[in-house]
């Protein structure tokens, strides 16, 4: 599995070699393209960011995951995956970092951790891709394919709680 | 995003200052440094794939993928920009060998290349495939559960992928027939 990636690299290089394409000239000018794809993210990053560390200092997070809680259960998802399951909207980073924690906690094998990892795997940072993804235009009324994502992901969860359960 | 992100904010701020107004400063630098690290790693990303992306493109690789699947992403989107074609086409396969980072910047020139023939529907679907996530191999997580010491690292490819694969059926297929009872 792990040649997968250094295969295509080379693939890609040998064809490139073979018509005769100025190789590093043009890996140069798609780093370049990186740089400045990068640099146009940051602010959207910085907001989001700032947004997400007020949200935890405030312990309004945690106010509503202790809220949550019992409406989780109900439907079948175990209390411990609470936060993971609000945090992984927003922050790609916060939830892999919460998901080590379940894992170093709860042990790799255990029902809790392998949820966890699978409603991580199969879910994204929602709100990060929106505002990415929209940056660069001006009418952006997105407002129900969120709401149709969050849905998806919601029953996602669910669904993945009940599928560790059997599988 | 401008109201989750006012709202959010503003009943933070509130709570924040009933308990302690003292973190707000630290809390927001906190956040914005983290802004530019978490750039820092996604630079490294976009120069590795988007630097052979622009090899690839140059030797035309990506437009026979682009026209291998063009009639399957056409009609899906509705589109015959070939830029656009281009980008959805590379995103996508990006997404499907677990390299979501990568994915990003086509995702992104394809919804630029749409937004030139006001193709909202387009656009709109393609956020919600990456937003509900397509990944066929969770890398990070196998490998985060291989280094806790789990004695199947893998078990959980089979239930992330029927798991991934609802979430974007169930989403693309909502948005899809919702947009096509609009217009009737």
């Amino acid at each position: 599995m792990a040649a997968i990636i250094p295969v295509i690299f080379l693939v890609v290089f040998i064809v490139a070699a073979v018509r005769k394409v100025k190789i590093y000239d043009e890996f140069s000018a798609g780093i370049k393209e990186a740089g400045r794809f990068t640099l146009s993210l940051v602010p959207c990053l910085a907001a989001i960011f700032m947004m997400c560390e007020l949200f935890e200092v405030s312990t309004l997070s945690d106010k509503l995951t202790q809220f949550l809680k019992p409406a989780f259960s109900a439907l079948g998802i175990p209390p411990e995956l609470t936060k993971l399951v609000l945090i992984k909207p927003f922050s790609g980073n916060g939830s892999l970092a919460y998901l080590t924690e379940i894992i170093n906690e709860y042990g790799a094998d255990s029902y809790i951790s392998r949820c966890a990892c699978v409603l991580y795997g199969s879910s994204e940072t929602v709100f990060y891709i929106s505002a990415v993804y929209f940056a660069s235009l001006k009418r952006k009324n997105l407002a129900v394919p969120i709401l149709i994502v969050l849905i998806s992901t919601f029953l996602t969860t669910v669904i993945a709680c009940l599928i560790c359960k059997i599988l | 995003m401008n109201a989750v992100f006012g709202f959010i904010f503003i009943v933070s701020l509130i709570a924040l200052c009933v308990i302690s107004p003292a973190d707000f400063l630290p809390a927001m630098l906190d956040g914005a440094e983290k802004s530019l690290t978490t750039a820092a790693t996604l630079f490294c990303v976009y120069a590795l794939w988007m630097g052979l992306g622009n090899v690839a493109e140059k030797c035309s690789l990506t437009k026979g993928a682009t026209k291998l699947l063009k009639p399957l992403s056409g009609k899906l989107f509705k589109t015959d920009n070939p830029e656009a074609l281009e980008g959805i086409t590379l995103n996508l396969s990006c997404n499907l060998l677990g390299i979501g980072g990568a994915a990003t910047p086509y995702a992104v020139r394809a919804v630029n290349a749409l937004e030139k023939d006001k193709n909202e529907f387009a656009q709109k679907l393609l956020f919600i495939i990456n937003a509900t996530s397509i990944q066929i191999l969770p890398t990070t997580v196998i490998a985060l559960r291989a280094a806790a010491g789990s004695a199947a690292a893998s078990d959980i490819f089979a239930p992330s992928l029927i798991c991934t694969a609802f979430s974007t059926v169930f989403a693309a297929g909502i948005y899809i027939l919702g947009c096509r009872a609009w217009r009737r």
